[in-house]
């Protein structure tokens, strides 16, 4: 009885001590594998992995317009060319008090700008040059291209930044702990480092990619963005071989015939650059460069916010619009939904076709949509009825105007109401090369190869050439407003050029504006919450801020 | 000497695996043997009677520390057989103090229970194991779940609202959600602050509204250091025990609860109504010098809204999205012991219906324990729960609500809903569009379960082993497909399939050892070795553009898109724990934990830490210098102080990690997969330690009449685990990070009173109180500006000296009126923000702190029961004061929310040329600076009001019943507060969140066979 007592309390003893032992003697039980997330360290170990990377890259870059519905519009109200007329729209009507260090976009771009495409790109470049990758790699080239591409969309970013924000800090590494003194380097400093990028983008970027692959960036993307920042850092005339490099590639060529997706329908060379489909070089535009894609019905076929924005930005609120007999127009696919924040100055959409009104064929009935029909069948009077001038500046201002048509397209995934468009976006174009190369020559004093640069883009549109003595900035930036009307991110061209005041106080559709706007709005403001997060150095605002 | 290696064994186990300490284990073990007793059975009878004298059947009567029990018969007698002479009776009933008497062989013995009104001698279950109350030396509070028998909850966090002195707990009302608690004050910046939950002495995993609180017997709020230091590593926001109910009785006890009631809005966030929304168009159109003739306002509103308005058709948007509130609860469940067996078996069946249309839960709750003395030294048992809830159905979209104008359209004349109510204007959808269109169904299914045995060691007395084993499986699915919009031209259909599930187990082995040493040393040893996993895994595939609705979302194929996710995430932990009570002639008592954890969140060199704690009581009222003061029955006093952890963070935190993304290449191309780094990895990440100094006195007074606790306590916390704000520079905006310290400092307040006692009328009152003041200690030791003083950190507006949650904000200083000294960009009607430097500009400079809120500075709850006779009246009132909170919905013309258009907003008044606000701003005061609004949270709440009517003995006993009572009961009967929004001790700042609080009234029975 009683060893049989004992032995039971000697198996209890063995069976807690055995439990104890069996549980705790594994000294990896806490280490931690993540089951359904990746990391660089496993990801950047093949070339595979490296292309993912890049195409993350592509996609952070689309971001720029698809973030949400309000920071890229900021490229164009309070301009010269637009302004968010409509009056319940506060955008950049009161300068002083619309602008400031909490503004919503000048937070978002600093904030895109750094914690994604530079933090991307950082990653692409860093991994890509450690030497345990090297085994990668079958060639130097191989190694090279990947890293051109990613320096391409950080060059890209900092020449952004610097044409915004001025000096920005420049961050060229990963970080694996928090850093909270970072310091502004100056404007000059970015642009350098902005060119570094490019350089070795063009040295190593392929020539053309296979058409599925269109988007992905291409040499002539660097040497186009190169021309642009040589002008920045004033030198010209490597300016002018950045562009030559394009200009005289043998792959590309200003579009002088009719082409593309409805090329055998009524309209011109122009607006073929802009239909639906037309965009990639090979629907046999030779003017594409650089292209955001867009893909309906298709996963990753838009950002953040669907497709396309154009047509909700730049087109009028037509749907408020009624007729005499108070019947609203309605939104079709044809039209789109226009929310109208981006509103035409006079400046844009009268003065400057002034002289060449009707035989410029940008301002054709197929590239301005100048004229409106009723389009609500409820309305037995006034369907299809030409829409009468209209006086009530809420109408005016915002509800119905004349826009570019470049901003129509299909509706996104066949949503008329989305106000979006499945229709790939330009963000290069050799359009932009030759007044690029223009802008080069004139600040060399070269007035007239400025001038022939400036004539092929007008000659291609049918307008009258200009004399080399009329070439001036401002000419120039006219002759932009004309050829790349939504495709230049028109306030960072004109701060660029630090032209934005100037020509805000010259041609802004409002009064407010121009009497509002001070020399400091010049520059964005640098983000409080940036400033905020530096504790351990002092990152300076911009004057005047 | 041995305790210490004992200790020292268990600690070390899983790091020095060597065989050494297996023999040592073996060596120490075999010490307590040297302590065992002879043993020599004996048999003992008695009579149990209440405090008037009448005998009780059915009280629980227990050998202590073992599973030998009996209980009484229908004259209150019992009898059973003891073995040892130190043996303890133990006797129990439901609604009446627990009384442990000694087991002294020879005459019968006579006990007289007294109904637990006031807290005695309860038992509180104190973590791995029980004590009676007397014998606490930390900080626990028992919820008084008594109190909330008769009210119509549906979760256990609606029981110990606003009852527990220094717990907070938010229940927002919706059926199905489970509501949150904080134990005195947030201690973490953001890692969670809620409090462990440990169900039958298992870490519970699930949701909190996956517990039927019929099925609760009593729920312990661990809140100092010391007592929560067992549970160490996860205890830091305090821990909350809940223990299912058992079997009480040899006969076999039917209860049946059931309730049924209504609700309706307790508050409605006040919008702008028809005429007020119309007269706002008209003032902003005057605002912003447009013309604003009263007779032209039908060319001012969409088209769509000028028909309505035309014809005098208006709705009120929360009455439109909502449905009646309605709630039934039924519940049945058997119980009983016999001498080998206790068990508890019961079904739970609750159908709720919210206020807002289509916000539904039906919660079927299944319970079973079981407990079985197999031999007198093995007890083997098993808790189990099963739960299903069934949230199917798409509630109505709160924020479209909100944002709608009063003419809208809702439905085309065939009885479909519209797009948008106002199809002019297209920021907000139509609310009800969702859930009319989409068929969804979203279940989710607990399986929660504990498997134990228990061993008394032969030969050495008060020596067990008990091992747990404890499998949690959760899955969840929801399913969603969204049919053809008839009035759309495009395909609307989307279907999707969200699967998820999750396996928890937790194994711990218990080694106990309860020895009362000579006449004036009790000793309690227990410790703990375990281990603890959990994995999750979901999978969510959606299809679009369906070629077909026909199959709903049960064919996925039928889409022309389709997108799959899928993701899991593991977490690993060990434990180790030793706990010594000690008891020195009854008098004095002491307490000493510790616990070793290793968790898998912490970086690689960080996984363990190690809390230990200490506490001392002493029992003044028993020292015989107290004996002349006749009116103190109990005086206690308490002090402790220890450390507990927090690692109450995700998975994979220290890592640096990537997420996925897609693009297309190409015309009529495919997706790529992008992937890009998504989050900062730290490999310094390890525990959060709160250290807790906590002084209690407890009392007990004019012989039960009052009877209370008074507690103060003093906390830190180092290395706060904090998602912490940094540069977007470099390419995170934040990260998971321990930095500084924080301090809580507190006083807590229960008092218990009985005010009137006379034959047939009875008046008690239950007061707590409780007020927290909360600060930040350190940030990063940096002073960069050289002014002496550690820097703050404005991005996460954190401030030295100051409450955690502290808004950093520009001041409001009136409105600007028209003859103001008003500057450029400004208007009459503007906001007019303070210079605090006096520079003449509003920059940001001009910032500081401007109060603070996340909790009250002070919370009280006071309960009232009032018994005549038969009948019950139970009143309770909740009140949090001295707290503020952001509103940005007090904006008056942010887009999308502008005035100029169709979409409505809160109607908190605004400024006019006529009626000059010094308030509100104007219709177009745009904000420039984006300063926000802010609102005092403060309110007094008549909670819950209770009438309840038993049935006497003799009227009932001819049915066969043992107890029969009816009760009628309102809930949130009406708040005293200036809060704008749904409710104040929600918070909810967010339209898409304005759920209401809603006003039950209920009646039910509960029947006891």
């Amino acid at each position: 009885m009683k060893s049989l007592k004992k032995n039971a309390l000697h198996k209890s003893i063995i069976v807690f001590a055995c439990l104890i032992l069996a549980m705790g003697c594994d000294k990896d039980v806490l280490k931690e594998t993540p089951l359904g997330s990746l990391s660089s360290e496993v990801v950047l170990t093949t070339k595979a992995g490296f292309e993912t990377y890049l195409i993350g890259l592509h996609q952070a870059a689309r971001e720029e317009m698809t973030m949400d519905d309000q920071t890229y519009i900021m490229n164009f109200i309070g301009t010269d060319i637009a302004s968010a007329a409509g009056v319940e729209f506060v955008f950049y009507k009161d300068y002083n008090s619309y602008l400031n260090p909490a503004t919503r976009e000048v937070v978002n771009i600093w904030n895109w700008a750094y914690s994604q495409m530079i933090l991307r790109a950082n990653t692409v470049i860093t991994y890509a040059n450690k030497p345990d990758a090297a085994t990668i790699w079958a060639t130097e080239k191989e190694k090279n291209a990947v890293i051109a591409e990613a320096r391409f969309f950080r060059g890209y970013t900092y020449n952004l930044l610097a044409n915004l924000y001025g000096g920005a800090p420049i961050v060229d590494s990963i970080f694996s702990s928090p850093k909270t003194d970072f310091v502004r380097s100056t404007r000059q400093q970015v642009y350098e480092f902005a060119k570094e990028d490019l350089a070795f983008a063009s040295q190593w970027l392929p020539a053309t990619v296979p058409k599925a692959s269109e988007g992905r960036i291409v040499k002539a993307a660097a040497d186009h963005l190169l021309s642009e920042v040589y002008i920045s850092l004033g030198d010209y005339d490597k300016s002018i071989a950045s562009a030559n490099l394009v200009i005289n590639s043998g792959l590309y060529h200003l579009m002088t015939d009719r082409f593309g997706s409805r090329k055998d329908l009524s309209g011109d060379v122009y607006s073929d650059l802009f239909q639906d489909g037309n965009q990639n070089r090979s629907s046999g535009n030779f003017e594409s460069i650089y292209i955001w894609q867009f893909e309906a019905f298709t996963a990753g076929g838009g950002g953040s916010q669907g497709g396309n924005s154009q047509i909700r930005q730049w087109g009028p609120f037509l749907s408020k619009v009624k007729d005499p007999a108070g019947i609203s127009m309605i939104v079709t696919d044809s039209l789109g939904r226009g929310t109208g924040p981006i509103r035409g100055t006079n400046y844009y959409l009268y003065d400057i076709w002034t002289t060449d009104w009707s035989n410029d064929i940008r301002n054709s009935d197929f590239n301005m949509r100048r004229k409106y029909y009723y389009n609500n069948s409820a309305s037995a009077a006034y369907f299809g009825k030409i829409v009468e001038p209209k006086t009530d500046p809420e109408d005016t201002m915002r509800n119905i105007y004349a826009y570019p048509k470049k901003v129509e397209g299909k509706p996104w995934n066949n949503i008329n109401t989305s106000g979006r468009t499945v229709k790939d976006v330009t963000v290069f174009r050799l359009a932009e090369t030759y007044l690029l190369r223009a802008e080069a020559y004139f600040r060399k004093g070269d007035l007239s190869n400025a001038a022939t640069d400036v004539n092929i883009i007008r000659s291609r549109a049918k307008a009258s050439a200009v004399a080399p003595a009329n070439v001036t900035l401002d000419y120039i930036l006219d002759e932009r407003a004309r050829e790349l009307i939504t495709e230049e991110p028109r306030r960072r061209t004109l701060t660029r050029m630090g032209k934005l005041v100037e020509r805000v106080r010259k041609y802004s559709l409002l009064a407010t504006t121009k009497s509002t706007i001070q020399n400091k709005h010049e520059f964005f403001p640098i983000p409080q919450t940036a400033i905020d997060a530096n504790l351990n150095a002092k990152l300076d605002q911009n004057t005047g801020y | 000497m041995f305790k210490n290696s004992i200790l020292r064994n268990v600690f070390l186990s899983h790091a020095a695996c060597d065989a050494s300490h297996i023999k040592k284990l073996f060596f120490f073990l075999l010490i307590f043997q040297a302590f065992a007793f002879d043993t020599r059975a004996q048999s003992i009878t008695g009579t149990v009677k209440n405090n008037n004298g009448e005998a009780i059947e059915g009280v629980s009567v227990v050998i202590k520390n073992s599973s030998t029990g009996t209980s009484t018969g229908a004259n209150g007698q019992f009898s059973i057989t003891v073995k040892n002479r130190g043996d303890t009776l133990v006797f129990t009933y439901v609604g009446f103090e627990t009384k442990e008497v000694a087991a002294r062989p020879g005459s019968p013995v006579s006990v007289v229970l007294n109904p637990n009104t006031v807290t005695g001698n309860e038992v509180i279950v104190v973590g791995y194991g029980t004590q009676s109350k007397r014998n606490v030396t930390g900080s626990v509070s028992k919820a008084d779940l008594a109190r909330t028998e008769n009210l119509p909850n549906t979760n256990i966090t609606q029981a110990i609202r606003g009852s527990v002195a220094g717990v907070q707990v938010v229940d927002n009302g919706r059926p199905g959600e489970s509501g949150s608690i904080l134990i005195r004050g947030p201690r973490s910046l953001s890692a969670s602050n809620n409090p462990l939950i440990v169900l039958d002495g298992i870490i519970f995993g699930g949701n909190l509204a996956d517990v039927n609180p019929n099925d609760i017997l009593s729920m312990d709020i661990l809140k100092d250091a010391s007592a929560s230091a067992i549970y160490g590593s996860r205890a830091a926001n305090g821990v909350i025990l809940i223990t299912s109910k058992k079997g009480m009785t040899e006969k076999p006890t039917i209860r049946i609860n059931a309730f049924k009631g209504i609700s309706d809005w307790a508050y409605k966030v006040k919008l702008f109504d028809a005429a007020r929304y119309a007269q706002s168009k008209l003032d902003w159109r005057e605002q912003s010098g447009l013309v604003a003739d009263p007779a032209k306002i039908t060319d001012y509103l969409t088209v769509t809204e000028a028909d309505n308005y035309k014809n005098g058709i208006s709705h009120n948007p929360w009455d439109m999205a909502s449905q009646q509130g309605k709630i039934s609860s039924y519940d049945i469940s058997v119980s009983g012991r016999s001498k080998a067996t206790n068990y508890y078996l019961s079904a739970g069946l609750v159908d709720e219906k919210g206020l807002i249309y289509n916000d539904n839960q039906k919660r079927t709750s299944l319970r079973a324990n079981l407990d079985n003395n197999v031999t007198d030294w093995l007890n083997i048992g098993m808790n189990a729960t099963f739960v299903r809830r069934d949230l199917s159905g798409v509630s109505a979209a709160l924020g479209d609500a909100y944002t709608n104008s009063p003419y809208g359209v809702w439905f085309y004349p065939d009885g479909e809903p519209t797009q948008y109510i106002v199809p002019e204007d297209q920021a907000y959808g139509n609310p009800v569009r969702p859930s009319l269109l989409t068929t969804n169904e979203e279940i989710s299914s607990n399986l929660f379960s504990n498997f134990y045995a228990k061993i008394d060691i032969p030969f050495i007395k008060g020596l067990s082993y008990r091992v747990n084993y404890s499998p949690n499986i959760r899955w969840n699915h929801s399913y969603n497909f969204f049919r053809q919009d008839k009035h759309l031209p495009n395909n609307t259909t989307t279907a999707s399939k969200m699967n998820y599930e999750s396996f928890d187990w937790v194994v711990e082995n218990i080694l106990t050892y309860k020895r009362q040493i000579g006449k004036d040393h009790n000793i309690d040893v227990t410790l703990l070795y375990g281990r603890n996993h959990s994995k999750y895994e979901s999978t969510t595939a959606s299809a679009a553009q369906l070629s077909s609705d026909a199959l709903g979302y049960n064919s996925l194929a039928l889409g022309s898109i389709l997108t799959n996710i899928s993701t899991a995430e593991a977490f690993e932990g060990i434990s180790s724990m030793a706990r010594v009570n000690y008891r020195f002639r009854d008098k004095y008592l002491l307490t000493l934990t510790a616990r070793r954890d290793g968790s898998s969140v912490f970086a690689e060199n960080n996984k363990y830490a190690t809390f230990p704690s200490g506490s001392l009581a002493w029992i003044v009222s028993d020292e015989s210098f107290m004996e002349k003061i006749k009116f103190i029955d109990l005086l206690k006093l308490r002090v402790s102080y220890g450390s507990v952890g927090n690692q109450a963070i995700n998975p994979y935190q220290s890592l640096g990690l990537s997420n996925t993304t897609q693009y297309v290449f190409g015309d009529g191309g495919g997706t790529s997969v992008g992937v890009f780094p998504s989050s900062m990895e730290n490999s310094n990440l390890k525990w959060e330690t709160t250290n807790t100094l906590n002084a209690g006195l407890d009392f007990t007074l004019f012989g039960g009449r009052l009877s209370g606790t008074i507690e103060a306590y003093n906390s830190t916390t180092k290395d706060l685990l904090v998602r912490r704000t940094i540069p977007t520079l470099t390419g995170y905006s934040s990260i998971f990070t321990n930095i500084g310290e924080t301090n809580n400092k507190g006083l807590e307040i229960s008092l218990n009173s009985i005010n009137i006692q006379i034959k047939n009328f009875e008046w008690n009152t239950t007061v707590v109180f409780s007020n927290n003041k909360n600060k930040i200690v350190h940030l990063y030791g940096s002073d960069i500006n050289g002014d002496g003083k550690e820097d703050d950190d404005l991005s996460n507006s954190w401030f030295i000296g100051q409450p955690i949650t502290s808004y950093y904000d520009y001041v409001f200083d009136g409105i600007y009126q028209e003859g103001d000294d008003i500057p450029a960009g400004s208007k009459p009607g503007f906001v007019r923000l303070k210079d605090l430097n006096g520079d003449k500009k509003i920059d940001a400079k001009d910032r500081t702190i401007v109060g603070s809120g996340g909790q009250p500075k002070y919370r009280f709850g006071i309960t009232n029961n009032f018994k005549y006779k038969n009948i019950t009246l139970s009143v309770f009132l909740n009140g949090m004061q001295g707290w503020i909170s952001n509103f940005p919905l007090l904006n008056t013309a942010v887009s999308p929310n502008a005035p100029g258009r169709g979409l409505n907003q809160l109607d908190a008044g605004y400024w006019t040329k006529e009626n000059k606000s010094t308030t509100r701003p104007s219709l177009v005061y745009n904000n420039p600076l984006r300063h926000d609004w802010y609102m005092s949270k403060n309110f007094v709440r008549i909670q819950d009001v209770s009438l309840g009517y038993d049935f006497s003995k003799s009227m009932i006993t001819k049915f066969r019943l043992q107890n029969l009572r009816v009760f009628l009961s309102a809930k949130n009967l009406y708040t005293f507060t200036d809060w704008l929004g749904s409710d104040p001790e929600v918070g909810a700042t967010s339209s898409s969140d304005f759920y209401p609080m809603p006003r039950a009234i209920t009646v039910g029975i509960n029947v006891g066979f």
